[in-house]
């Protein structure tokens, strides 16, 4: 029996309609992670800034780095959504 | 004249090359490789693509890009070519080779990171201009496209297989087989050892995959991004839709060229200075 279903799951709509929703959900919730990541950085970096102007270009290659370093998750979730959409 | 450039440059952008080449638009077919020269040595595949041929390219800018801002005499009144090349060599100097890599080894790591720096925004950069190299024609003329080397995964893991490489070596190097692999080992009762020593060996194999994946994807997207949004009047044929689509796209291309360009070369070069940095000098 569960031969026939997979047989016949294997290229039904549903399927389909499964790996799309994955992927949305994939880079969707990644984009959430990354979204309230990357506020933090920036948000911190605004108050660190307000507090020691003088700091400024000392924290600014941090600051950078953290940012890229949160955004790659938003790319990991992509990859992974991607993955799944193509191999599955 | 710089006009002139500017919107030749935008009508150049505006024109994604399969569609006009094949009448269908699919943004992913842009990012296939074909082999133009086919060179096949044994189980070598190593034929010219358009990823290789955009990478010879950047090459030939970058050593070009060195020695015109890098190489000018120092005048006594700074031209804007020595600021630029002295701006440039701070970046790569404050920000890169001195937060990762300890003092005693800025000399020898120094050119690496900095050369990793300026390599890879440039092959970046030329992903942004439009250029004849997509490889089709349109009525027997080249059509232009945007295509950077570094949305290959192939090239950023070829680059960040070298930090890898370079990591372990110097940390050997520097501390000897033993103290080095001792070293990632972190102190920690013994029962959690057993947990956290494949892990921790594990994440070393992690950053190949973080270093080479965040640059590829990050310019993947950007340009599937970009394709997309203009790709929707020919998915969608309408050309009305070129009042809403060209603007978004514009400003992400603008993002894409001002900020992402440069913060992952930046940070790619700062990660490698960091990965070597710290075999080097382990923590304990």
């Amino acid at each position: 029996m569960f031969n026939v279903l997979a047989a016949s799951v294997t290229d039904s709509p549903i399927v389909h309609a499964g790996k799309a929703i994955g992927l949305a959900l994939g880079v969707g919730l990644g984009a959430l992670g990354a979204g309230i990541g990357i506020g933090n950085i920036f948000g911190s970096m605004i108050q660190s800034v307000a507090r020691q102007p003088e700091l400024r270009g000392e924290l600014q290659g941090i600051q950078w780095l953290g940012f890229a370093l949160t955004e790659a998750v938003v790319f990991y979730g992509l990859l992974g959504s991607i993955l799944a959409y193509v191999l599955v | 004249m710089k006009r002139a450039f500017a919107i030749l440059g935008t009508f150049a952008l505006l024109l994604p090359a399969s569609a006009f080449a094949r009448g269908v638009f699919d943004p992913t077919t842009e990012f296939e490789q074909h082999e133009w020269i086919p060179i096949h040595l044994g189980p070598l595949n190593l034929s010219i693509t358009k990823a290789v041929a955009y990478l010879m390219l950047g090459s030939l800018l970058t050593i070009a890009f060195g020695l015109f801002f890098m190489r000018s005499k120092a005048a006594r009144m700074p031209g804007r070519r020595e600021t630029v090349g002295e701006l440039v060599y701070d970046v790569a100097q404050t920000q890169v080779a001195e937060q990762g890599l300890p003092h005693k080894a800025i000399g020898r790591w120094f050119p690496y990171v900095a050369s990793l720096m300026l390599f890879i925004f440039v092959v970046n950069l030329i992903g942004f201009i439009p250029l004849p190299l997509t490889g089709e024609t349109w009525h027997g003329i080249p059509v232009w496209g945007i295509y950077a080397a570094t949305s290959s995964l192939s090239v950023t893991l070829a680059l960040s297989l070298l930090t890898f490489v370079f990591t372990h070596i110097e940390g050997v190097r520097w501390n000897g087989p033993v103290r080095y692999f001792k070293s990632w080992i972190p102190e920690a009762p013994k029962p959690l050892l057993a947990l956290i020593v494949p892990l921790e060996v594990l994440g070393q194999f992690m950053r190949l995959i973080s270093l080479s994946v965040r640059l590829f994807a990050n310019m993947l997207a950007g340009h599937i991004l970009i394709l997309t949004f203009i790709g929707l009047i020919f998915i969608l044929q309408s050309l009305v839709l070129a009042i809403v689509v060209v603007p978004i796209a514009t400003i992400f291309y603008l993002f894409e060229v001002v900020i992402v360009v440069g913060i992952q070369a930046f940070i790619f070069a700062a990660l490698s200075a960091i990965y070597i940095g710290s075999a080097i000098e382990p923590e304990h």
